[in-house]
């Protein structure tokens, strides 16, 4: 696992607290002893498709009974603890909304389980927090997928809960949706709220998160800030495909650039290998000019975000 | 009981398809009455009405059918497109979820069954002294009501094919078995409607007769309903998402 340092990802008042958490189905591993601390602030949970990010938010949510270890959300188990929802606020990755209820009465409903005192209001101001005024009163069924999350959103909040925990909340929404979704959780995270989503898409961490958790086939590949654990991914070993007019030539003079480590030339095609992405890119076709070498094509190989985390697992 | 669930649940199995569905299933009795009362009526109309039309058709067949439809959806419908981690992400006892929601399907099943018996019975009977009967069958409907909506309740927590685990139990358990095996008379919640009829009623045996005792229906019946609903609660505190990513 790699621990980018410093590490705001373990502050000192940790409102969830995961220890040495595995989760295995039969002969599965879905989630392998994993640890973490997590306080208040945004914490991305990153990771491919089926690394667990999901069976780690059901755990911490309390409905996924772990096979080994400990899960504590504000100092109390989740599993079996129904009181522990007073605290918690969670939106499920399923598009799951009662298509007969308006808006509105699905937020009501929220704060009504939860036996808040003055529902409607409660509801009023949650639906407010979601910017969905305009058509609370309309059937959740009739709603896009962007307004079905923005409406889970405000009846997860409608509580005022310390911790929300968000399985894939920005799926299926559209760029504004996105940005109006991520301006919400903003706005919980300066209040002092612990809040957990969990995404595949690293642009979608890189906006929000100052903390990241990378999980990476069931194991916590990385964890801490998000700056510091993009810094690691950007610097790690990168491979270009380079097609110029003269391959030999331009091979040479790159071997003599610092940002490059190694070159190999194969049938019609030079390979390049850098650990500075930025710093090749720039060099590329400073260094062509300077040799009067026409480039075609700069290509990074292998860029996929499975890549990505398979070295981050690695390291 | 959470009220807010008993009416959620309410107004989710109220759904447009599935209530014409039970009333189509409703009218059904009523016009095998008129059918009858048309025809010959060769068999005495109080041994028809008792015998045929509402252990037959109504306790055999529309009240297990319509708890079925009610009792597997209530929680079951939920599992199974999400919203049941809604509302078990609330500080609620898993009590009062199970008791709402099967409050919701037996008020449901009751008020579908208990008009079809009512007046199927009453266009059959007619003109016949009624000794008891239609009011002894629509007490069995209400109570064998409760009872099918627990199980089914329970079986909808246990598993996502409780539909089919219900059918089985209908028509294989109590349709064949009990029909084979006069033991398993103890363990079927149609046999304990007809002792609750039989109990309630004053016809003569040669009219209807039940193979238990009004006493041991009753007592059936009561663990019917306490054992699928504790079970019911034991399923609901246990409840896992499926494996996910």
């Amino acid at each position: 696992m790699t621990d980018a340092t410093p590490s705001p990802a373990a502050p000192a008042a940790a409102d969830i607290e995961v220890i040495d958490v595995s989760r295995w189905y039969g002969n599965v591993v879905a989630v392998n002893g994993i640890s973490f601390s997590i306080g208040a602030g945004i914490t991305g949970l990153l990771g491919p498709n089926g690394a667990g990010k999901s069976t780690l938010i059901h755990m911490l949510s309390g409905f996924l009974r772990p096979s080994a270890g400990s899960v504590r959300v504000l100092g109390q188990p989740t599993w079996g603890n129904e009181h522990v929802y007073r605290q918690i606020g969670l939106v499920e990755a399923r598009e799951a909304v009662y298509p007969f209820l308006t808006g509105r009465e699905f937020v009501v409903l929220s704060a009504r389980l939860h036996g808040l005192p003055r529902p409607e209001k409660a509801a009023a101001r949650a639906i407010a927090i979601a910017d969905l005024e305009s058509v609370q009163d309309r059937p959740t069924g009739g709603y896009s997928k962007g307004m079905k999350q923005r409406i889970k959103i405000a009846a997860a909040v409608v509580h005022d809960p310390q911790v929300l925990l968000l399985d894939e909340p920005f799926s299926g929404a559209d760029p504004s949706q996105r940005l109006r979704m991520m301006d919400i959780l903003k706005g919980m995270a300066q209040q002092g709220k612990t809040i957990l989503f969990s995404s595949h898409i690293l642009e979608e961490v890189e906006r929000l998160a100052e903390n990241v958790l990378v999980i990476v086939g069931g194991r916590l590949a990385a964890s801490g800030d998000f700056h510091a654990i993009r810094k690691l991914m950007t610097d790690r070993p990168h491979v270009f495909t380079v097609r110029s007019s003269d391959d030999r030539r331009l091979a040479s003079a790159l071997m003599n650039d610092p940002s490059v480590s190694g070159v190999e030339l194969d049938s019609g095609a030079m390979r390049v290998r850098t650990s500075e992405f930025a710093a090749f890119t720039m060099a590329a076709p400073r260094v062509a000019r300077a040799q009067a070498v026409t480039l075609f094509e700069v290509l990074p190989a292998d860029e996929s975000l499975e890549s990505v985390f398979a070295y981050l697992v690695r390291r | 009981m959470n009220r807010d669930i008993f009416w959620l649940t309410i107004r989710e199995l109220a759904g447009r398809r599935r209530l014409a569905l039970v009333v189509l299933l409703g009218v059904l009795p009523s016009l095998v009455s008129v059918a009858y009362r048309l025809g010959d009526q060769n068999t005495a109309a109080a041994r028809w009405t008792a015998d045929t039309l509402l252990y037959n058709v109504i306790i055999t067949i529309f009240l297990p059918l319509v708890a079925l439809i009610f009792g597997t959806s209530a929680l079951g419908s939920e599992v199974e497109d999400g919203t049941a981690i809604f509302l078990l992400s609330k500080p609620v006892t898993r009590g009062s979820v199970i008791s709402a929601k099967l409050m919701a399907a037996w008020a449901l099943t009751a008020v579908f069954v208990v008009p079809a018996a009512s007046v199927s019975g009453a266009i059959a009977i007619w003109g016949t002294p009624e000794q008891g009967i239609i009011t002894g069958f629509v007490v069995a409907c209400v109570l064998g009501a409760l009872a099918y909506d627990s199980l089914f309740v329970m079986l909808s927590a246990f598993t996502t094919r409780a539909l089919f685990v219900g059918l089985a139990y209908v028509f294989i358990w109590e349709g064949i078995i009990n029909s084979i095996f006069s033991g398993t008379r103890f363990f079927s919640i149609r046999q304990c409607c007809l002792g609750v009829a039989a109990l309630i009623s004053s016809a003569p045996e040669e009219t209807f007769s039940a193979n238990l005792s009004g006493l041991e229906s009753i007592v059936i019946l009561a663990v019917a309903v306490v054992v699928p609903v504790w079970a019911a609660v034991r399923l609901l505190r246990m409840y896992q998402v499926g494996e996910s990513g």
